[in-house]
């Protein structure tokens, strides 16, 4: 079961000039275990092996590995169009927005028909971030983009010679979000991408140095006993997907999204493939999920 | 024009623009140029002539310059008008201001009637809530006009759009939807109003309808048309149209090289901040390079690039220095938005600069003029290159000592002299304070420190009409009536000029428009009343009878 049958989850990769949103996007195209189309700003930087590259069109570029590159250079509307129409449909959309774009404003496309917004990844410089924030004629550029964020990426960790200051800094901007540390903007791509955790079937399947634990019941859920959950959730614990009924209103399939301390829920769009009953997934580093993580919702009913 | 006869024309006055010469008589037309100002007599010496009296009751002036305008500004009547003033379509007819939510909903009724397909949508225009009393337009006020056919109210802020209950069902807008900016009511359900580009994108067929109208061959003759209605003659669409679409330098072509087309059109190659991170390739500098050099004609030009850096500033999203913002919306950050890096933005006008072409760049705030001024300083270091003309475009905040930077660097002002009338009291209560609105639009600082200066519309932002933007200058009256820093108000001679000779400049044209003097194409608007001899507040009524492009009349009003 596919949690979103046919819709594309999406994916929006902001942060400042510099930081690494290309890099990180070379990374998912490298690293993807699904089909991702990624819209992107320029082509010139995007770094492909010659090997792995299948076909290019003046705006698109296809790999053998199922994912697709288009280009932003025609806005992102035409690009949205060919990467809806491009066979066999991409599961996911990764969008890099612009430098000082509000990664915040670029993600409310991400609910578009055909579409449900994953997360907002932002990735920050860990060498320029404090002088960046400080600065008068960006620092607010800067900040706001941080303050977006689901997941921040602090990149180039291996450059950085104040790591403190900067992780100081992105925990006053956003002190909910999920923080992930990278260099060369190599960050568990299980992390960034919601999907993946529910895909997983084994309850307790190993992902990096992360585990994962799943939750699968009938009963619709009273509201009052997933804040619950939530409220009950050790704090390492950053990432908890799946798609659950409501008592309140028990004939929608609801889509819930934890990232970092930031949860949400929104109606699935796709109405006629949605599947029954609840299915939630957490993941945290390994040993920090006890048994009971879900005791709340058995409780609720 | 092989045409070699030669036509006099006399007139009440000639207003020539020509310190050298600056009123006649008489002007000569031979082909699409000008051949020669005076008298009949002087102009006989140059052979047989044809004596036009047409315009003996009138006055002839150079035809205005509207150097920052959009194409939209002829795409918004291919739908129905409901804003709150009233407004003139291309076709010279005056559509009322429809003043109250009733009145709204029976000019929709009217329209949706004229509609035979009854699945098409319903696309209307310049929904200004700000001015309507009591409750607010929404969908069920829409619905009185139709529960069958989708319908699509566009606002004039163009931030915003109210859509009927039709078409949230065929969009699948519900209360269920997530994307931000659907907005909802008490009970959790969307009451029609969609903020911003993600929300109205829900709406199918209506916000994108605009932009298709834009791209049309329709939409480039309705912006002429509304041009020649106000004695503008030459027109600049400043980095609206993608002119790296197929068939768009076709369709300007098409129109322009008609010889009813009533306009001449600069068409900016807006800049694409695709964010493009890359130093060494920059495509839109070709692309500009080759339009310029290849593709001009006698009522169609490039060589101008458009550049935008920041947002506008009754959106609170102007870049303005310190103290910023008086009573900016609950949730505001405190300043506005960078469109492009700051940083960036030196590489990527030298990269225009090196090309010899000429930057416009918008810049409402102080802040963001600052760092394209400072940019233009760096282009220059970098690559030094006499009468450049780079412009800073909209201009509203820039100081005196940014002037006088400019004016050492060379550099143009294009100022949005609309603002004081349409949010002048906004700004001074609101936005910048009483000082700073004071100050802004600073017209006469611009003078004082010797910026070559030009003044406009923004049109469809407000409407296009040179001599409004000439009173807007010449007076500084709000909405209100009240005069909003009188220091800063020039003479008519000096608006005059602004919107003429000085507009050419910054556009590369005075070479061939801007004044009226032998050798320079007879363009001219052909007004009922002296700008001279009428009193400075009536600058904005005097009628316009219609222009001559190249020679050729146009009626205002006409089809």
């Amino acid at each position: 079961m596919e949690p979103s049958e046919g819709l594309m989850e999406v994916s929006v990769i902001g942060g400042y000039l510099g930081a690494g949103k290309t890099t990180l996007v070379n990374h998912i195209l490298r690293q993807a275990s699904e089909r991702v189309a990624v819209m992107v700003n320029d082509f010139g930087e995007i770094n492909i092996d010659q090997a792995l590259i299948d076909s290019r069109s003046e705006n698109t570029i296809s790999l053998t590995n199922g994912c697709i590159c288009c280009s932003l250079v025609d806005g992102f509307v035409s690009a949205l169009e060919s990467v809806m129409s491009f066979r066999p449909k991409p599961t996911r959309l990764v969008i890099e927005a612009s430098g000082v774009a509000d990664p915040g404003a670029v993600a409310a496309y991400g609910h578009g028909p055909g579409l449900a917004l994953d997360a907002v990844v932002v990735v920050t410089d860990a060498v320029r971030l404090c002088e960046q924030v400080a600065d008068p004629l960006i620092g607010q550029t800067v900040a706001s983009q941080i303050d977006a964020a689901d997941v921040i990426v602090l990149n180039k960790i291996d450059l950085a010679d104040n790591l403190i200051a900067a992780k100081t800094e992105l925990a006053r901007l956003n002190p909910d979000a999920l923080l992930a540390y990278a260099s060369h903007a190599e960050v568990n791509l299980d992390l960034l991408f919601g999907r993946e955790i529910v895909r997983k079937s084994d309850p307790t399947s190993q992902v990096g140095t992360f585990e994962s634990r799943s939750h699968e019941s009938t009963q619709p859920i009273p509201r009052a006993a997933l804040e619950a959950l939530v409220e009950n959730l050790p704090p390492e614990i950053q990432r908890v997907k799946g798609i659950v009924r409501l008592a309140e209103a028990p004939h929608v399939a609801m889509v819930f999204q934890l990232v970092g301390r930031n949860w949400e829920l929104r109606a699935l769009a796709d109405r006629k493939n949605s599947p029954d009953g609840n299915r939630l997934v957490v993941i945290g580093p390994k040993g920090s999920i006890p048994m009971q993580w879900d005791d709340a919702l058995s409780s609720g009913n | 024009m092989g045409d070699a006869s030669v036509k006099i024309f006399t007139a009440k006055r000639i207003i020539t623009m020509n310190p050298a010469l600056p009123f006649a008589e008489a002007i000569a037309v031979r082909g699409d140029r000008i051949l020669g100002v005076g008298t009949v007599e002087d102009l006989a010496q140059w052979g047989d002539y044809e004596l036009s009296e047409q315009f003996k009751d009138h006055i002839l002036m150079p035809g205005f310059v509207e150097a920052h305008t959009h194409v939209l500004a002829g795409a918004v009547w291919e739908f129905p008008y409901v804003g709150f003033y009233d407004r003139a379509d291309p076709a010279g007819r005056t559509w009322l201001g429809c003043q109250t939510i009733a009145s709204v909903v029976d000019r929709l009724a009217e329209c949706e009637r004229d509609l035979s397909d009854p699945d098409q949508t319903l696309v209307a225009w310049g929904l200004d809530p700000i001015f309507l009393t009591g409750e607010r337009l929404v969908a069920k006020h829409l619905d009185q006009i139709s529960t069958t056919r989708p319908i699509f109210v566009f606002h004039a802020s163009g931030h915003l759009a109210t859509v009927n209950s039709e078409m949230m069902r065929r969009s699948g807008i519900d209360r269920h939807t997530p994307t931000p900016g659907v907005a909802k009511d008490v009970d959790g359900e969307p009451n029609g109003e969609l903020q911003e580009p993600a929300a109205m994108s829900l709406a199918q067929d209506g916000f994108a309808a605009i932009g298709v109208a834009m791209m049309s061959p329709n939409a480039k003759w309705n912006y002429a048309r509304e041009a020649r209605n106000c004695g503008v003659t030459t027109i600049a669409d400043l980095g609206t149209t993608r002119l790296t679409m197929e068939g768009q330098l076709e369709a300007w072509r098409q129109a322009t090289d008609d010889p009813n087309y009533p306009a001449r059109v600069v068409v900016a190659v807006g800049h694409s901040d695709s964010g493009s991170e890359s130093k060494d390739s920059n495509p839109m500098v070709s692309l500009a390079v080759r339009l310029r050099d290849e593709e001009e004609t006698a009522k169609l030009r490039f060589g101008i690039v458009k550049l935008v850096l920041d947002g506008s500033i009754q959106g609170f999203t102007a870049r303005i220095s310190w103290p910023h913002y008086v009573k900016p919306p609950p949730g505001h950050p405190g300043n506005g938005l960078w469109l492009i890096p700051p940083e960036q933005l030196a590489d990527i006008v030298s990269s225009y600069h090196e090309a010899g072409l000429t930057v416009h760049c918008h810049c409402n705030g102080d802040e963001a003029a600052q760092v394209f001024i400072d940019a233009v300083e760096t282009a220059l270091q970098r690559h030094p290159r006499w009468d450049h003309r780079h412009t800073v475009q909209h201009c509203q905040l820039t100081t005196t000592a940014q002037y006088k930077q400019m004016a050492a660097l060379g550099m143009n002002a294009n100022i949005f002299s609309n603002h004081i009338f349409h949010w002048g009291d906004q700004h001074a209560s609101t936005t910048v304070g009483e000082e700073r609105a004071a100050g802004m639009d600073a017209c006469a600082t611009a003078e004082r420190e010797g910026v070559k200066f030009s003044v406009h519309s923004d049109a469809p932002i407000t409407p296009m009409g040179h001599l409004h933007t000439a009173w807007c200058a010449v007076n500084r009256l709000t909405a209100s009536g009240r005069v909003l820093g009188p220091e800063e108000r020039i003479s008519v001679a000096k608006a005059l000029e602004a919107c003429t000779l000085d507009a050419a400049h910054q556009l590369r044209l005075d070479h061939d428009i801007g004044s009226l003097e032998a050798g320079k194409l007879a363009d001219f608007a052909v007004l009922e009343e002296d700008p001279f001899e009428v009193s400075p507040e009536e600058l904005k009524d005097i009628p316009v009878w219609g222009t001559v492009v190249g020679g050729t009349s146009h009626v205002a009003g006409s089809k």
